[in-house]
């Protein structure tokens, strides 16, 4: 029992975190976040061109517009080269989009500039390598020998980076937040590459299983990285409502909407608790865990995919904007 | 990748007059004339990688973001032994005591200046003079407490003090990474030395930090301040807080509130104890000097001068490292501590002065011109190179203010053999250790070796194409009793300070 107490009375009161740092590391986060998921949804897309091989142009344009649609990108890149060549290149190297990979990567790496001191060297260097990759003058020939291998390299980098940064910081605030800003941005993800999938097929398409239907279906699991865990338990069918019934409801699988949501509800908690600020965002969050975790796929069919997805997405920006509220404004 | 390699009749840290490597070079010299270059090549490859990755870079300003880039690197070691050492530790442990007993008497009582031996209109009408410092009492009267002074040898070998960085010196950081950069890539280099470890930096600079606090703190606040991720020393910012285990702050960071100074957290305001400052004198405070100024913090100078806050290095420290009031150190030396200084000046001339400005006038094309008021090697005429036309430019500016300009003739620095396109050339180095003034005065054992790496040129500075080497201080005199190697010192090699 003593033995309990001595730990006890030296477990210090950890770091203050400038307000401007976890500012940085949240963004860090979310960048690097993005970056793997933007680099998957390339690489998915590049994929589905090779398995079906010949696609009725109109489906090609829309497959391509549906890629910029989840990135939330509205202006369809111009130039000579076809639809989904420059689509790749632009969401690849744009310097200008937000959500272009070069983007997120030098937005990754400058926050993480801005708090070199409070993360691991690991962790910089395998994030300063990616951004010197992505630079390297290298890099536009590398793509066009095989851009699937850039956004490979980029995807590992993203986990060896998430890897890192769970096994050389301390789990305190700074690793809180970490945790708070990649849930928030893989839940926000995961519902945008629902809904743009929605309009691309028409109703009477979603309903009824075909090769096109699987195709679109199979690459939104595969950009969440979810299709292997999905199979394991649905089959090879690609029912939209299975689909997103799994991304969204299945608590156990880590890229899921309800497991993002109970890690990011711990996180936010954890600060709160650390800091000694409450915030709405506790709530915000905690309430959609238990929402979700009591929610049957049926609710999600009465309710709509599509306005399902839009108010998963609302409630977590809610929080995310509660959480820059309450300790990033200064 | 020796052939070639010329002394050009300067004083050359490696090379005797006859070729032989000087006794405590000799080991390095060996190892390195049997390599090749391949293997040479490599092992500069891994340390750039390694910089690159480590991101161990400077911002270069002129293109309108700045572009990142690595501080070139120069893999031959620049050796200096023992009894060298000493005299230079010796030399920077009396500049930096006299430069701080300066400082605190031109803000108290001006004895230096009543007693007519540095000209007060010099001191007073120095732009870096700081009225606001007058009467104001800070922690052990240390206005200095790290320092970076450049050092330079002549055709003979003298080592002679060019200049004192006693404001915001920047290098050690990239002292700190180049040792651990050489030991990764050139382990073997070692062996045959005893090489003294320059690890200890970052803690007794936490030390020197921390016994400035005010007595009350017993566990104070360290930060650094920074002007934030954009300046061309941000490395060396984030560096030295990670060393240190402190926060680096930005000015929009902290807030003064009823006279103390915080930084924002998420927990809420934290008292701040002591500022080691990398932000300019007049960038520090909106309220009491530049109005402009976003990297600083409205009413810190009332917080320090009220002594709720120490600042590192003091605010004023630049009158004691003005290149007009360079020449008259060595009299400070002798008016407060009674002694000769221990490393002499560079000779000077102080355009201010009617009789040394019509030298300067006169002699232009052989003499360096250097304003007063800039650094990093901005603001200079190199007169034996400059164009005819440069030279008639500089002497309109320097006669419509004097007071902004001295002169030095040209040093003709050491040279050290710098690899260049797969052999070995010479190239001129300085030096630039750093001292530490708190409880105790520490002198680092080494300091940044630069190197002006473009052929012929004396610029070292990292702004106009400088390098840098490791820099080894030995334990002894480096020198091996192996068979066949001279083991008796020539004259030559023992060059020491004065």
């Amino acid at each position: 029992m003593n033995v309990v107490r001595e730990t006890a009375s030296v477990h210090h009161r950890s770091r203050p975190m400038l307000v401007r740092a976890a500012d940085a590391i949240y963004w860090m986060s979310r960048y690097m976040e993005r970056a793997e998921a933007v680099a998957r949804l390339l690489s998915v897309h590049a994929g589905l061109l090779i398995d079906v091989g010949e696609l009725p142009s109109h489906a090609e344009q829309a497959l391509w517009r549906g890629v910029l649609a989840t990135m939330r990108i509205d202006n369809v890149p111009s130039g000579p080269a076809p639809l989904p060549q420059r689509v790749m290149r632009f969401v690849t190297f744009d310097p200008q989009s937000p959500m272009s990979l070069t983007s997120c990567l030098t937005r990754a790496r400058e926050n993480a500039r801005a708090v070199r001191e409070r993360i691991s060297a690991e962790m910089w260097e395998s994030l300063n390598r990616l951004y010197w990759f992505i630079h390297d003058q290298d890099a536009s020939r590398r793509f066009d020998e095989s851009p699937e291998d850039l956004w490979r390299e980029i995807i590992t980098g993203s986990m060896l980076f998430q890897g890192l940064c769970d096994q050389t910081i301390a789990h305190d605030q700074r690793w809180h937040f970490t945790q708070t800003a990649k849930y928030l941005e893989r839940v926000d993800y995961t519902c945008r590459a629902i809904q743009t999938r929605l309009a691309l097929l028409t109703p009477a398409e979603h309903q009824v299983e075909s090769p096109l239907r699987s195709l679109h279906w199979s690459a939104v699991l595969r950009s969440c990285c979810s299709i292997e865990a999905f199979r394991q338990n649905h089959g090879t069918g690609f029912d939209p409502l299975a689909v997103v019934s799994f991304l969204v409801l299945d608590g156990g699988f880590p890229r899921s909407v309800l497991f993002s949501v109970m890690r990011a509800r711990e996180a936010v908690t954890a600060v709160a608790a650390e800091t000694g600020h409450a915030m709405t965002a506790q709530r915000i969050l905690g309430r959609l865990e238990a929402t979700l975790r009591y929610a049957q796929p049926a609710e999600i069919a009465h309710q709509g995919i599509a306005s399902y997805m839009q108010g998963l997405q609302s409630q977590v920006a809610e929080a995310g904007a509660d959480l820059q509220d309450t300790y990033f404004l200064y | 990748m020796f052939e070639s390699y010329e002394s050009q009749g300067l004083f050359d840290e490696m090379y005797l007059p006859d070729h032989r490597a000087r006794p405590h070079y000799a080991a390095v010299a060996a190892r390195l004339e049997s390599l090749g270059t391949a293997a040479f090549d490599r092992r500069r490859e891994m340390a750039n990688v390694s910089f690159i990755n480590q991101g161990i870079t400077f911002t270069v300003y002129g293109d309108q973001r700045g572009v990142e880039k690595i501080f070139p690197f120069d893999l031959v070691p620049r050796i200096i032994p023992a009894s060298e050492w000493q005299v230079i530790e010796r030399g920077l442990v009396q500049r930096i005591t006299a430069l701080n007993m300066f400082c605190d008497d031109v803000y108290h009582e001006q004895r230096i200046l009543k007693e007519g031996v540095i000209p007060a209109e010099l001191v007073l009408g120095a732009k870096m003079f700081r009225r606001e410092m007058l009467g104001v009492e800070i922690p052990r009267k240390t206005y200095i407490h790290i320092c970076g002074t450049d050092l330079v040898r002549d055709r003979d070998g003298r080592y002679l003090v060019l200049e004192d960085n006693g404001r915001t010196p920047s290098g050690v950081s990239y002292v700190l990474e180049n040792r651990a950069v050489m030991k990764r890539v050139f382990p073997t280099l070692f062996s045959a030395y005893r090489v003294r470890s320059i690890e200890q930096y970052p803690r007794n600079l936490l030390a020197c930090l921390r016994s400035m606090a005010q007595s009350h703190a017993l566990d104070p606040t360290v930060v650094v301040l920074t002007p934030g991720i954009f300046n061309s020393a941000y490395f060396e910012h984030s560096f030295l807080a990670r060393q240190m285990g402190v926060e680096l702050v930005e000015g929009r960071d902290l807030v003064v509130d009823g006279g103390f100074v915080f930084m924002r957290t998420t927990g809420g305001l934290e008292r701040v104890d002591v500022i080691y400052r990398r932000v300019d004198d007049d960038f520090l405070d909106p309220l009491a000097f530049r109005p402009d100024s976003a990297l600083g913090v409205p009413g810190l100078m009332g917080a320090y001068r009220m002594g709720n806050v120490a600042l590192v290095n003091a605010v004023g420290t630049g009158i004691a490292d003005d290149k007009a009031i360079y020449p008259y150190v060595p009299d400070m030396i002798r008016f407060y501590l009674n002694e000769d200084a221990i490393l002499a000046n560079v000779p000077t001339y102080i355009c201010a002065r009617p009789d040394d400005r019509q030298y300067v006038l006169e002699h232009l094309h052989e003499l360096v011109v250097k304003s007063t008021n800039e650094s990093g090697g901005y603001g200079m005429l190199m007169g034996h190179q400059a164009p005819s036309s440069e030279r008639a430019a500089f002497a309109t500016k320097i006669a419509a203010d004097p007071r902004n300009f001295i002169a030095q003739p040209v040093v003709e620095l050491s040279q050290h053999p710098s690899y260049v396109d797969g052999h070995f050339e010479g190239r001129r180095i300085d030096l630039r250790p750093y001292i530490l003034f708190g409880e105790k005065v520490v002198v680092m054992p080494g300091g940044l070796t630069r190197v002006a790496l473009r052929k012929g040129s004396l610029v070292v500075n990292s702004s106009q194409g400088g390098g840098s080497k490791d820099t080894w201080v030995l334990e002894d005199e480096g020198v091996q009793a192996q068979p066949g190697q001279a083991s008796s010192i020539s004259d030559d090699s023992i060059a020491v300070g004065i």
